[in-house]
Order: structure tokens, then C-alpha cells, then sequence
């Protein structure tokens, strides 16, 4: 589903150039949970929005669904994360001033679905949110506001999908919750999975584990079949 | 483009509701509503003003001739739908049974005058009455001087040339008498018709041929383009309102050109609250942007979607804004009413177009820029919340916003001059102010290192922000110096205004009073308790060389022999009233020479006496400094060299002379006298009294028209402080929104510093601080770009002294310093009293 290959990122600073990801090379089977450990600052956020297409690598080679995420420019990058891309953040990252059902609409309707609301109310009511569906994000908890998000990231059936901390502003109880529906959606949907993240009980809910350290990738905890690719 | 527009509706929608919209759409709304308030007001009030003036010249245009007008031009006139009247004017000797006099006979027909009314009474000096009708044929309507000079009564005959006239009524005023103490002789007015009857316009006679037009004014100017080609310089004259000189015309025309100033300010209020309000705006959005780009939302769609919703902004701002314009100018003329005389029936059309015009250009050029900064935000901002557009280009923000404000100011002035004013002195505000700003940087941190005091913390925050936040700090500036452009002009234009009229401005004038009646008058008066102003002498005769060169002495080509015309230069075409004095008259300056009444040795200078020029006058018969010029005086010749010329304020109700002589020229002859005193109304009865024992004397009662003047420079005033007002609401306004802007930034600011543990009292002063500190810098510029764009209105624009104003170099920044920490604290209040939970809860 992934592979990448000596792939790095070098961003320009006043002291001059900072290679912030040293050459990566990794392979993500399709259906895999993956989760990318590690302290803060070691590359973790960088590595993932490299993956995701939300930034442009500085060397090396992404394939993302076999398509060469590394030669495309931004417009194409957008068109891929809308077809086969789905997110979830640490801060939910929705849109305000749009309710719930509208929130998790919003994918489908970028992409051009005629059936953006039954879809949204459908996968609303999976989460647990139907009853919810017309209010704002200011108007819901913050485990709700991340289920909304879940729902957002699943409506497009989307075969990858990126959660960065996605239990990082949870309390235990809904951190709990969310680790749950994301898991069961994952294997419901056979969506691959890859997550960053500090909490060690929701990476080790994950088939493989992945440690950042000072822009370098290792594997540390795996099945042995799945450690090959990492370079 | 459905489910684009159904988005974008959609999150407008929400936003509206949610009063994420207030901003940027309030910012739209007072635009257009100030911009079509003042304007519309101005346009009403403009025109119930021009409507006045034209009563001065008893239609929209007049046209004066030496020579019987064309009957085809009138006949065109009319069939271009315009209303038409005829006048013909002469001097004629009037016979009474026993006196004669010379008169200002005025001949009209039925449909004169087309604008203002003519004032009769049914005795003389008695009680006035306004009619819309003329004289019947082989009646005549005299002056009441005439009265008494010929020795008539209403209902007795005058005879003028060969036909007689029954007096039917007293004519105390026609709409375009004029006002001259020495040409005016009483009027007679008759038919036109009449004038054939008495014969007096034959060869040789001095007539005058007016027609006067009326009507819509495109319909004017088209019938002027017509007729424009036909005339003749040498001998029609084309007169419209705007023409008008007098004191009336210059201040409706000083007027319109602050209510032009007043509507281009506020719509530089309104782009800068635009401009403001957008950038906020745009701000808010960066994560919605980020968010859509991240699901795969591709540029052009972005790009739609926020055009869409601008475009919705924009139409619902403009739309409230027209209704509540029309709404506030209704409610304003309505409180008006019974002062300005304002047509609410009349609508224009002009103000809506401008004030719709207005909103889009502010709403898509001051929205462009922090567009182009939303469309430029990058995905990766779901995963790095510091990443910031990519775009950051001051200039070109201050470029796009700059030109807008001139385009603006051009469009709607059409006056390039005017434009450039207002915007070269931004320019130079803007360029000051960045200086202040780094200047600031230092201060804030030299004075931002000792002990963490709230003054210290003000400054710190000043110093970090001071860069990025330079937009508001700059127009926060330069909306203290709008606000204050408008009001020094308007302090400056009344103050001027009222100068010319002030209390006890004399109301009446003397002519005819000899040598030996003057001590006598003067005591009568003085017994009477009137105080008469001072008593100038003069004597009438011909100004006839230029350097022994002989000048025109005639008005009429056809009084000049060809032969004669060929050598000789312009005259004054009629005897000049010649004065003498030693001191030089109030309202009179020396543009060149000095003025010979300060010599310090006697004013004859190699046998030649000394005289002071008007320097239009000057101009206008080619006379400069050093010329000898030559009067003929009762066939006495006078010689006088010119050593100095005087500019003369034509617009005081005073005597005022072409030629002022050194008293030692004029030793030989015997003047007259002529001197003004002021009455109040209600001692008018006593007029009668104070003249008897003087017959020769002739007076002129100016009451009436210093009154009217008066009764304009107060609606003026009234109109010019009503603008005023709108234009500090404008002002106000945007000072909010500014504050508003900023209020995403403080509230983080205020989140870190209540976690860290910073007291309540201690943040609550630091804000106040911050927004007073900004409020002095601000309003000492304000200050500074102030005097230097009242010089520049001053001097180029309204023709005015220029005047400094010291005093606002403390008011401004105490004002703004005042007004500033109000706003900033009131504005800032509910994010003060909120505890740190939340605060983090609203930041997060």
C-alpha cells in the first residue's frame, strides 16, 4: 500500500540546510496497522505528512497505492488524498462553522458524491452520533468531536488512513472509545492503518511499531514477517 | 459547481449565523451606508442650495448680451423643452410730475423669473410680500427710493421715454438685482412689450439683453453645446450658478467640496474597516483551507468556494448597507427639516450607483489579498499548526489596497487634484509610521527588559506585535487624522464663514453725503446710538491713459472710432469711483509694491502722486507696478504712478475701490462720501427719523441680503455638522473593528500568560496599556499627517489661509489615547473576566 524509498526531508533554516528525515526506506502492506512512536521532534509529523501527501519529499521515492506520491505536484496530491486518503488529528480539525452531519460530509462532497448526506447520517449513526448530527463542534465533547472526526475520515471508504495522536486530547475513558471505533472500522473497512503516536497502549493495539529517533526510522516491535522494507 | 455553491452557501450560511460574519460584513454595511448617506444628503442638500442660488439669477443659466439676442435661440430653447424669459436692461431718465431721476429700468416678459421671486409692498418701506407675477402692461413697478425722489405715490403716472406708466406697486427686490453701491440706481420694472412704447433703446443707447433658461440640467448642457459655437466672447456671456462669485455661490461651492472631501474620507474609512475585517477574516479560515485541501479539495475549488462567499458577503452588506443610508438620510433630513431646506421627493440616482460601486470595489480589492493569502495555505497545517501562508508580501498588499483607496477617491471625486492630496498625505503617513514602528521595536526593547510591570508587559507586546501588526497601528492612525481633516476643515470653513458676516456687520449703506453734511450726520447718529463705520471719500472721473497711452473709456465697440481702437488699450468702459487714504481698508492686502500710506516722506515722489491698484483689475487693463495712469476728474487731470496693487476680498459687504489714491492728489476736489452703519431689525422703524435731515443722502438697505446670506452659512454649517457626525461614527466604527481584529492573537496571549499565573489586574492594565501606548503613537501622527493635508486642502482646494493647529498635537494623541484604551479595553473585556479554563477552552 506504502513504500518508500531513501526517502528524506531537508528544510532550509538561518544556520542553513537541516535534513530533518533521514533516508527512509519502509513497505505498508494494504490492511496493516502501523504505528510511528517516538519523542517529540524526532520527525514523526514530518514523516507522516510526507506519506499522506501533505508535503513534498526533499529525495527518495513514495508510492502510495503504486501511484509515485514523489513526482506529483500539489493539485495531484489533493485529487489522490480525496480519492484514497483519510485523516484524523490530534486537535479533530473540523470546520466550525459547519454542524457534525456537514462536517463529515464534507469529503464526500469534494469528491463529488451525490449521496454526501445519507452517507454522512449512516456512518454518523455508526459512531454513535446520529442524535448529534446537527450540532457545532463547540457544541460537543471532545470525544465526540473525534468520533465526528473518525466518521469524516471513514465516509469515503478511503484505503489508507492517518491518525496523528489521535487519543492525544482524550481523557482515558474516550480514549478508550475512539481506540475501539477506529479499530473496528479499520477491520471492518479494511482500511490500512498508520498512526502516530505517544500513547504505548494504542501502538501496541497495532501490528507493527515503528520508532522515530532524530529523523532516522527502525522497527522495533513486529510480526518477523513484516519487518522486511525497513532500511 | 452545484455542490461548490451549495458549500459555500452553506458555510455562509452558518457563519452569518454564528456572527463569524459580523466583522467584514458591518465593515461593508457602513460603507455603503455612509457613502450613500453622505452623498445622497449631499446631493439633496446641493441641489435645495444651487436651487437658492439660482434665485440670484432668476433661472439655471442666464445670457447677457450687448446686443438683441437671436429669436430662433429662444425658440430652440424651447423646443428643447426648457423654460425661457427675456429682460432687457437700460438706464433711462424717469419724469415724475415734478423730479426726474435716473433709473435701472428693468423690462420683462410674463415668464420672468424663472427661479426665485420678486418682493413687492403695497407702500414704501412697508410690509414685503412675494408674487409670481410681473407688472400688467402699462404699469410700473417702482423702487422705494423713487418714491421720494420723484415726489409719487402708488397709483400716480411716471413717464419713461415716450409712454406713460401708472405706479401700481413698491419694488423692494427682483432675484437678480445685483448689488453694487455705485452702479445701482432704483429700479423700475415693466413689461417688455412696454419698451417699444417708450423708445429709448434706439442707437447709441447702452442695453443689456438677458435671457434666462431653466430646466433639466443634461437638457442645459446640451442646449449650451448648441449654442456655445453661436456666441460671440466679445458679447454674451453665459452664466451658470456655479459661475456665481458672490459670497452665496463660493460657500455652496466650499461646501460641495467638503462634502466631497467628507464622502472620500469616508470611504477611505470604510476600505481601511474593509481591509481590516478581511484579514481577519481570511485568518479564521486558515484551517477550514487547510482542512478541505488535506480531503482533497483542489485549488480552483478553494478558490470558488471563498469568491462565492464573498460575493455573498458582499451582496447582503451591500443590500443592508443601501437600506440603512437611505434610512439614516431619511431620519437626518427629517430631523432637519425645518432648518435645511432639503427635497426628500427628489431621488437620486447617482449615490446608489456610487455607494454599490463602493462596496464591490472594497469588497473584492481590499478582500483580494487576504484571499490570495488563504488560497496559499498549505495542507500540512492540520499536522503544523504554525505554518502560514506562503504569501507575505507587504507591498504588494499595500499596493493592491492603495490603489483601490486612489481609484476610489478618483472615480468618485473626478477630481484628480483633490485625490492626490488626500492620497500622497496617506502615502506620507504610512511612511512615517513605519519609522515610528521600528522606533518603537527599540523602545519596547529597551523598556520591555526591566521587572515585569503590566507597563513593561504593554510594551513587550507592542514590540512583538509591532511589525505585524503595523496595518493597525497605521490605520488606527490614519483614521484619527481623517476624523480630524474633517473636523478642522469644518471648525475652519464656519470660523471663515462667520467672519465675513459677524454680529454687526453693517446692514445699511450711505452714498451722496457732501462735506458739510458729515459732521452733522455724524452727531445725529451718535445721539441716535448708531455707530457708523468709517466714512470713505469720492469723486467720480474718467480713468483715460496708461503711460499717456490712451485707454477705451466706453464700454460699446460702437462708441470707438476704428481708427481709434487700433492704438488704444482696454479701459474700464464707465467713470471709475475714485478714493483716497492714507490707510489701506480691512479685507485688503498688498500683492505687489508697498502701500503708500506707509511712506515715510510725502506720497508724491518726482511730482507725481501715488495710487494702489486692485490687482484683477491690474491684470485685466494691463496696468503693472510703475505705470503712470492718467484720470480726467470734472476735465481736471490727474497723473498717479502706480506703487502698489492690492488684492481686495470682493466678498466683504464693504466698499471696495479699483484705484485708491494718495490724499494729496485729490486736495483740489470736493468728494462725497459714502460709509455703512448697522441697525438691528426691530430699530427699522426708526430709519425714517435718522434720515430726515439729510435729502441728498441715498440709502441702501443690504439687511434682507446679509440676512439670506446668513440663513445659508447656517444651513451650510448645519449640513457641514451633521457630515461631520457621520463621519466620527465612520470612524468609530472602524476603530472597533480594529480592535476586533486582534482579538484572536490577545486571546492566546491572554490563555499562556493566565496559565503561567499572571495576575488579573496585571493583564487587564497591560491590554489597557497597549491599546493607550498605541492610541498617543497613533494619534501624534494622526496630528502630524493632519497639518500636513490641511495645507495641502488649504492652500491647493478650498483656497482658504492655511491655519496650523497646535492644540491637536495634544488632543489627538490624548484623544487617541482615550478613545483607543476604551475601545481596546471594552472590546477586550469579555475575554478579561473570563477564567483560564475557558480561555484555553476557546483557544484550543
Amino acid at each position: 500500500m506504502i513504500k518508500t524509498s531513501q526517502l528524506t526531508k531537508i528544510v532550509s533554516t538561518n544556520e542553513g540546510e537541516l535534513e530533518i528525515l533521514k533516508p527512509i526506506s519502509f513497505e505498508v502492506k494494504s490492511g496493516q496497522t502501523v504505528a510511528i512512536v517516538g519523542a517529540s521532534g524526532s520527525g514523526k509529523s514530518t514523516l507522516l505528512g510526507l506519506l499522506a501527501g501533505l508535503d513534498q519529499v526533499s529525495g527518495g521515492q513514495i508510492f502510495l497505492d503504486d501511484e509515485p506520491l514523489h513526482e506529483m505536484d500539489e493539485e495531484q496530491r489533493a485529487q489522490l488524498r480525496g480519492a484514497k486518503v483519510g485523516f484524523i488529528f490530534q486537535s479533530f480539525m473540523l470546520v466550525q462553522s459547519l454542524t457534525a452531519i456537514e462536517n463529515v460530509m464534507l469529503p464526500a462532497e469534494i469528491a463529488g458524491f451525490d449521496d454526501a448526506r445519507e452517507q454522512a447520517k449512516e456512518i454518523l449513526e455508526q459512531v454513535g452520533l446520529g442524535h448529534r448530527a446537527n450540532h457545532y463542534p463547540n457544541q460537543l465533547s471532545g470525544g465526540e468531536q473525534q468520533r465526528v472526526a473518525i466518521a469524516r475520515a471513514f465516509i469515503g471508504k478511503p484505503k489508507i488512513l492517518f491518525a496523528d495522536e489521535p487519543t492525544g486530547n482524550l481523557d482515558a475513558a474516550n480514549s478508550e472509545k475512539i481506540e475501539k471505533l477506529l479499530f473496528e472500522l479499520n477491520r471492518d473497512l479494511g482500511t490500512t492503518l498508520i498512526l502516530v503516536t505517544h500513547d504505548e497502549a494504542l501502538a501496541r493495539h497495532c501490528q507493527r511499531q515503528l520508532t522515530m529517533q532524530a529523523g532516522a526510522l527502525s522497527e522495533t516491535s513486529s510480526d518477523d514477517t513484516l519487518k522486511q522494507g525497513i532500511a | 459547481m452545484n455542490r461548490v455553491f451549495s458549500l459555500a452557501w452553506r458555510l455562509f450560511k452558518h457563519e452569518a449565523r454564528r456572527g463569524e460574519l459580523t466583522i467584514i460584513l458591518a465593515a461593508i454595511i457602513l460603507s455603503v451606508a455612509a457613502v450613500l448617506s453622505l452623498s445622497l444628503f449631499s446631493e439633496r442638500l446641493q441641489g435645495a442650495l444651487t436651487e437658492r442660488s439660482a434665485s440670484f439669477l432668476a433661472a439655471d443659466r442666464q445670457l447677457e448680451a450687448r446686443q438683441p439676442l437671436k429669436p430662433e435661440w429662444l425658440s430652440a430653447a424651447r423646443s428643447q423643452s426648457l423654460q425661457t424669459a427675456q429682460q432687457v436692461q437700460t438706464r433711462s431718465m424717469v419724469f415724475g410730475p415734478q423730479e426726474m431721476s435716473l433709473t435701472d429700468l428693468r423690462a420683462v416678459n410674463s415668464a420672468y423669473p424663472l427661479k426665485g421671486e420678486i418682493t413687492v409692498a403695497d407702500k414704501p418701506f412697508g410690509t414685503e410680500e412675494k408674487v409670481s407675477q410681473v407688472p400688467n402692461p402699462g404699469e410700473a413697478w417702482i423702487d422705494s427710493r423713487l418714491f421720494q425722489l420723484l415726489a409719487v405715490s402708488v397709483g400716480d403716472s411716471i413717464e419713461i421715454g415716450q409712454a406713460s406708466f401708472e405706479v401700481t406697486r413698491v419694488l423692494s427686490e427682483i432675484p437678480d438685482a445685483g448689488f453694487s453701491l455705485f452702479s445701482t440706481d432704483p429700479i423700475v420694472l415693466i413689461r417688455i412689450a412696454d419698451l417699444e412704447k417708450a423708445n429709448i433703446t434706439g442707437p447709441g443707447s447702452r442695453v443689456s439683453y438677458k435671457a434666462y433658461f431653466s430646466g433639466d440640467e443634461a437638457q442645459l448642457e446640451t442646449y449650451y453645446d448648441w449654442l456655445r459655437p453661436q456666441l460671440d466672447e466679445e458679447i454674451h456671456r453665459w452664466q451658470s450658478v456655479q459661475d456665481d462669485e458672490s459670497p452665496i455661490g463660493r460657500s455652496v461651492a466650499r461646501a460641495g467640496q467638503y462634502f466631497l472631501l467628507a464622502s472620500l474620507l469616508a470611504i477611505v474609512l470604510a476600505a481601511v474597516s474593509i481591509a481590516v475585517a478581511a484579514q481577519r477574516y481570511s485568518q479564521r479560515h486558515y484551517d477550514p483551507v487547510a482542512i478541505m485541501k488535506t480531503l482533497g479539495a483542489s485549488k480552483s475549488m478553494i478558490r470558488k468556494v471563498y469568491v462565492l462567499q464573498v460575493m455573498f458577503i458582499a451582496v447582503l452588506g451591500i443590500a443592508i448597507g443601501i437600506a440603512a443610508g437611505v434610512l439614516i438620510q431619511q431620519m437626518v433630513v427629517s430631523a432637519l427639516a425645518d432648518k435645511v431646506e432639503v427635497s426628500l421627493a427628489v431621488w437620486h440616482w447617482r449615490p446608489v450607483l456610487i455607494a454599490v460601486f463602493t462596496g464591490v470595489i472594497c469588497a473584492v480589492l481590499f478582500s483580494m489579498y487576504p484571499l490570495l493569502r488563504l488560497f496559499s495555505v498549505p495542507p500540512l497545517r492540520v499536522l503544523r499548526r504554525d505554518m502560514d501562508s506562503s504569501l507575505s508580501s507587504r507591498t504588494f498588499q499595500f499596493a493592491i489596497s492603495g490603489s483601490a483607496v486612489f481609484l476610489l477617491m478618483w472615480a468618485y471625486s473626478q477630481n484628480l487634484k483633490i485625490s492626490a492630496i488626500l492620497f500622497v498625505s496617506g502615502i506620507v503617513l504610512v511612511a512615517a509610521l513605519i519609522c515610528v514602528t521600528f522606533g518603537l521595536i527599540r523602545l519596547g526593547r529597551w523598556l520591555g527588559s526591566s521587572k515585569m510591570g503590566a507597563w513593561q508587559l504593554a510594551w513587550a507586546r507592542i514590540r512583538r506585535r509591532a511589525m505585524d501588526n503595523s496595518v493597525q497601528l497605521i490605520s488606527f492612525s490614519i483614521t484619527i487624522m481623517l476624523l480630524l481633516v474633517v473636523l478642522v476643515m469644518r471648525n475652519d470653513m464656519i470660523k471663515q464663514w462667520q467672519a465675513q458676516l459677524p454680529e454687526g456687520t453693517p446692514n445699511y449703506f450711505m452714498i451722496n453725503i457732501t462735506e458739510d453734511e458729515r459732521p452733522q450726520l455724524e452727531s445725529h447718529f451718535a445721539e441716535n446710538d448708531v455707530t457708523i463705520d468709517r466714512f470713505y471719500p469720492v469723486v467720480r472721473g474718467r480713468f483715460i491713459a496708461v503711460n499717456d497711452r490712451r485707454v477705451n473709456t466706453e464700454v460699446t465697440k460702437e462708441d470707438v472710432e476704428p481708427e481709434d481702437q487700433e492704438d488704444t488699450q482696454d479701459g474700464l468702459g464707465r467713470e471709475a469711483n475714485l478714493t483716497w487714504s492714507n490707510q489701506l481698508q480691512k479685507e485688503n492686502s498688498i500683492v505687489a509694491g508697498s502701500w503708500h500710506g506707509n511712506a515715510q516722506t510725502p506720497s508724491q515722489t518726482n511730482d507725481m502722486y501715488e495710487v494702489s491698484v486692485e490687482s484683477e483689475v491690474a491684470v485685466r487693463l494691463e496696468i503693472a507696478m510703475g505705470d503712470t495712469l492718467t484720470f480726467d476728474i470734472g476735465s481736471q487731470i490727474v497723473k498717479a504712478k502706480v506703487t502698489s496693487l492690492r488684492q481686495v476680498n470682493w466678498q466683504t459687504m464693504q466698499p471696495n475701490f479699483f484705484f485708491v489714491l494718495s490724499p494729496e492728489a485729490m486736495t483740489s476736489f470736493t468728494p462725497t462720501y459714502i460709509t455703512s452703519f448697522y441697525l438691528p431689525t426691530e430699530r427699522k422703524p426708526e430709519l425714517t427719523s435718522l434720515l430726515q435731515p439729510f435729502a441728498s443722502v441715498t440709502l441702501f438697505d443690504v439687511d434682507a441680503r446679509i440676512n439670506q446670506l446668513r440663513g445659508i452659512v447656517e444651513q451650510v454649517s448645519l449640513a457641514v455638522e451633521f457630515i461631520l457626525i457621520l463621519v466620527l461614527v465612520a470612524g468609530s466604527l472602524v476603530l472597533i473593528a480594529q480592535v476586533q481584529a486582534s482579538m484572536d492573537e490577545r486571546q492566546q496571549e491572554l490563555a499562556i500568560l493566565r496559565t503561567l499565573g499572571a495576575k488579573g489586574r496585571l493583564i487587564r492594565s497591560s491590554v489597557i496599556y497597549e491599546f493607550v501606548i498605541i492610541g498617543v503613537v497613533a494619534g501624534f501622527m494622526a496630528a502630524l499627517a493632519n497639518e500636513f493635508s490641511l495645507y495641502l486642502l488649504q492652500t491647493q482646494l478650498f483656497n482658504m489661509t492655511p491655519s496650523f493647529h497646535f492644540s491637536y498635537w495634544l488632543i489627538a494623541p490624548i484623544t487617541g489615547a482615550v478613545v483607543v484604551g476604551l475601545l481596546g479595553a471594552v472590546g477586550c473585556w469579555r475575554l478579561l473576566t473570563l477564567n483560564t479554563s475557558d480561555l484555553l477552552r476557546k483557544i484550543m
